[in-house]
């Protein structure tokens, strides 16, 4: 594995996974450090999105091993994860649309005091531009896909998460409102949370992650720095065995 | 102004009642995603056990309204935990079949329980309820009354103060939209669902309690019909949204109500038409008209494609020689069983089968309509009532021949299927449900009593065929009327299997997945929606006719509205999508209803009734339906076809060994 680290943020030993007869994970091992910036990548069907739903707990685990922020997770419930520090942000928007902003940033930022809730609702109302801020009494199912997905990531950040992981943050967006959704990530791995992003395209990675896990049928088949881009478009196009 | 001060101070304690469960019908439906038939058989249930406990030595009003406050939440927390939260998030269908089936046999099981009906409870707070505890302009307000409008007042206040609340109230607002979002936001789903069950499941007991003590009648089943039907319209004009309007649309509709009944004078031919069907043409004017109704199920779960897909259908997982098997046996098969019924089987067991397979006939239109235009309609019954009595008023009174007569009773079904299918043409859904069941109540309170259709109570003979195509059946009655009335059922089976199978079953599915797409696809969905409704329609009445027939005689009582959802419940959860699902369940429900017959009628001092406890055994078969909602049957071939392909191909097949491995 290249960049390890000492403690782990999320391992998979050997994780099996399926959607009722359809298997979507086949004996996946990977690990990713505290701390650590991972892009997860591979064709349509490979398992990406299922590896984030596993993490989280949406989609249990049939056998193998998961541990997650230190603790074996196979059938964890998501709530509890999330309580542990573990956000999701899945494929689409992953707000509620018939809650307002300030509504569904409320629900996003937990905390375990009034304070802290104050606190982090502050902070997250905060991260929003001029616009979204003035529209926080306005249901989200009202936004424009961008708008949504940048409340979604803001209200992700604000739930100070020690592991976040990111399911095609910037599908269907403008090219500016991309950028705009990979900053707020970059931030996020700043300030030193385990940030796994599923994508698709190479260039999005490359400045924000330090590694690649590529996939193929449920598999980890090429895991690399994500500069290694010969590499990881060789394991994509399927010209390169497991690595 | 007394007069009308009276009738508005009358009123309002319905209006209170209406309110409650208005409020409870839109706090499921936006928590849970549930619109909950059940709440007047909940409601109903609850008083029963108020009404028991104060028959059976609970001193005071309030205890035992504090005992059915417990008993209550502690139900709607078993029905999430034993049956709501089984079905995946996204299938509104299995939910509505699960709420019906609860409405089916609910009051069943405590009719079962609590044979004689119980008698007037008191009040909560008023030992003497109906003795005027004020005056207001010389007007009574009695104790009754109090209690109605102050409880609703108390527990609406209760109500708005906990959705308030960040820690209930946006929780229960966000877990309608995607249980599994909300769970990613570090809430429990199953609580906040479970919760909000509770409340609704309390909420009814309140609602029927208090209900109950104004109406000052009786504690009947019959009496909840017009509280669901109101509160049905009240929560409509909310558009299942919006919780202050559903409790004023609820005192509303009782103070409209109320006065009608005032003003509209008894012995005016007015009053039995418009006084029952009052709330029920208020309700199909909403549905027509209401936008929000008409967009009520266009959300969909984001996180919807993390459940599983449904399972692969039997069909594609038989071996070749299977189907060639059953190509080459199936008439010789159905010869050996007919000709086994007119040797063997007694006369009674005759006449069941044939019931049985008049109702596969009404049961087929299910097939189409809900099976394979994904419409769940409660009006079949109604359509086989209006086949039935134009079969019965065209053979007695114009005399034609009684098959033609059955002929002309399906298409004067199908264009009442025409009548339904114009306003559905905005629908989809939920709402279709609510129009039909509002069509079928309209069709039992105002068509069926009529004397020009069912000549009253005293009803209207139906003869059966004496002879067809030179055949004479008079000699063997009831074995040549099995004859044909299977004959005709295989026929009407055959014609909904092409339609299954062909460019129209095609086009009907696409219609039922993305009415959006399909519509894209070049599909005409007005034409098909409309072809499909007068379709299905024409075999309920057709159905309606043989059945009819089997009976020799047709009343007001035959097509009630109440077997409606029964019937619907019995098909969809045995198999709505294939022919022998309808088959399978026409011919269940009228063996073992025969069968239970020879019971004993008493058991221990409880009565029991044959229909009821059919109904009961058929009902149970919905709560399979959460995880089988592809019907019993079908799970059935499916076990049997993997069974088959190991043992003949000595192999797994790539989807049998794929679903072993789940």
């Amino acid at each position: 594995m290249a960049g390890a680290l000492s403690v782990s943020a999320l391992v998979f030993q050997d994780v099996h996974a399926q959607y009722g007869p359809y298997k979507a994970l086949n004996g996946l091992t990977a690990s990713i450090a505290e701390g650590e910036s991972v892009a997860i990548l591979g064709r349509n069907g490979a398992g990406k999105s299922t590896l984030a739903r596993v993490a989280s707990g949406l989609v249990p685990v049939a056998s193998g091993h998961l541990s997650v922020l230190g603790r074996s997770v196979a059938r964890t419930a998501p709530h509890v994860l999330a309580r542990m520090g573990v956000v999701h942000l899945p494929e689409g928007v992953g707000l509620f649309s018939g809650l307002t902003i300030e509504e569904n940033l409320v629900l996003r930022v937990g905390g375990a005091s009034r304070s802290a809730r104050r606190r982090r609702l502050a902070m997250a109302l905060g991260g929003l531009n001029d616009e979204l801020r003035s529209r926080r009494r306005t249901k989200a199912g009202l936004l424009s896909g961008g708008q949504q997905r940048l409340v979604a990531v803001t209200a992700a950040l604000a739930a100070e998460p020690r592991l976040l992981l990111c399911d095609e943050p910037a599908l269907g967006l403008s090219p500016v409102a991309g950028d705009e959704v990979y900053a707020a990530l970059g931030r996020a791995r700043d300030l030193g949370c385990a940030l796994v992003v599923i994508e698709t395209r190479l260039d999005r990675i490359e400045h924000l992650c330090s590694r690649a896990i590529v996939l193929e049928k449920g598999v980890a088949v090429y895991d690399a720095t994500s500069s290694d881009q010969g590499g990881i478009l060789d394991a994509l196009t399927g010209s390169r065995g497991v690595s | 102004m007394g007069v009308f001060f009276g009738y508005v101070l009358a009123s309002i304690p319905y209006g209170c009642a209406f309110s409650l469960v208005a409020v409870g019908l839109v706090l499921t439906y936006r928590a849970t995603g549930v619109f909950n038939f059940a709440f007047a058989a909940e409601a109903y249930a609850a008083t029963v056990v108020y009404s028991e406990l104060i028959s059976h030595g609970v001193q005071r009003g309030w205890a035992a309204a504090i005992v059915v406050c417990v008993i209550a939440p502690v139900f709607g927390a078993l029905l999430d935990f034993g049956l709501f939260s089984r079905i995946a998030p996204g299938n509104r269908t299995a939910k509505t079949i699960m709420a019906l089936g609860l409405t089916v046999i609910l009051p069943q099981i405590v009719e079962t329980a609590v044979p004689s009906n119980p008698p007037v409870p008191p009040a909560p707070f008023f030992s003497t309820s109906f003795i005027p505890v004020w005056r207001i302009g010389g007007d009574p307000v009695f104790g009754s009354a109090i209690c109605e409008v102050a409880g609703t007042i108390l527990v609406l206040i209760g109500l708005v103060l906990l959705l308030r609340t960040r820690r209930f109230g946006l929780p229960i607002r966000a877990a309608v939209e995607s249980p599994k979002l909300l769970e990613l936001s570090g809430v429990d789903a199953r609580w906040v669902l479970r919760f909000a069950w509770m409340i609704s499941t309390a909420l009814a007991a309140v609602a029927g309690v208090l209900y109950q003590v104004g109406s000052g009648a009786t504690v009947d089943p019959q009496n909840y019909d017009l509280l669901l039907v109101v509160s049905i319209a009240a929560a409509a004009l909310a558009g299942l949204r919006n919780l202050p309007i559903a409790a004023l649309g609820g005192v509303l509709l009782g103070l409209a109500e109320g006065l009608v009944q005032g003003y509209v004078p008894s012995s005016s031919i007015w009053y039995p038409a418009l006084v029952p069907s009052l709330p029920f043409l208020f309700l199909l004017v909403l549905l027509i008209f209401h936008p929000t109704l008409r967009h009520l199920e266009d959300t969909i779960d984001p996180m919807a494609s993390i459940e599983p897909p449904p399972p692969v259908p039997a069909v594609a997982m038989r071996p070749p020689i299977v189907d060639r098997t059953i190509r080459r046996m199936r008439w010789p098969f159905l010869g050996v069983v007919v000709f086994g019924v007119i040797l063997f089987v007694p006369a009674d067991w005759t006449e069941a089968l044939t019931e049985g397979a008049a109702l596969s006939i009404v049961f087929l239109s299910i097939t189409l309509l809900t099976g394979l235009a994904g419409q769940l309609s409660l009006a079949q019954w109604m359509f086989a009532g209006i086949g039935a009595f134009t079969t019965a008023q065209l053979a007695e009174n114009r005399h034609w021949p009684i098959l033609l007569a059955a002929l002309a009773g399906a298409l004067v079904a199908g264009v009442a299927g025409l009548v339904a299918a114009l306003p559905a043409l905005r629908l989809r859904g939920l709402p279709v449900a609510l129009l039909t069941l509002c069509l079928a109540l309209l069709g039992d309170d105002l068509l069926f009593p009529t004397s020009w259709v069912s000549n009253g109570t005293s009803g209207v003979p139906v003869p059966r065929p004496s002879s067809i195509f030179g055949i004479d059946f008079s000699s063997v009655d009831s074995e040549g009327f099995f004859v044909l009335t299977v004959v005709v059922m295989i026929a009407v089976a055959g014609i909904v299997h092409l339609l299954l199978r062909g460019t129209t079953g095609r086009a009907l599915t696409a219609v039922h997945a993305s009415p959006i797409g399909a519509s894209s696809s070049g599909v005409q969905i007005r034409r098909m929606t409309i072809l499909v409704f007068m379709l299905s329609a024409s075999i309920a009445g057709l159905g309606g006719a043989f059945y009819a027939m089997n009976q020799q005689t047709v009343s007001q009582d035959s097509f009630v509205y109440y077997f409606g959802p029964i019937y619907l419940v019995v098909v969809v959860t045995i198999g709505a999508t294939t022919v022998e699902g309808a088959i399978t369940a026409g011919m269940a429900f009228a063996l073992i209803n025969n069968a239970l017959m020879n019971v004993p009628q008493s058991v221990g001092g409880t009565q029991l009734h044959s229909t009821a406890l059919t109904v009961i055994l058929l009902s149970l078969g919905a709560f399979t339906y959460a995880k089988h909602p592809e019907g019993i049957v079908e799970y059935a071939k499916r076990r049997l076809a993997k069974t088959v392909f190991r043992a003949v191909e000595h192999n797994d097949h790539p989807l049998v060994s794929a679903e072993d491995s789940a």
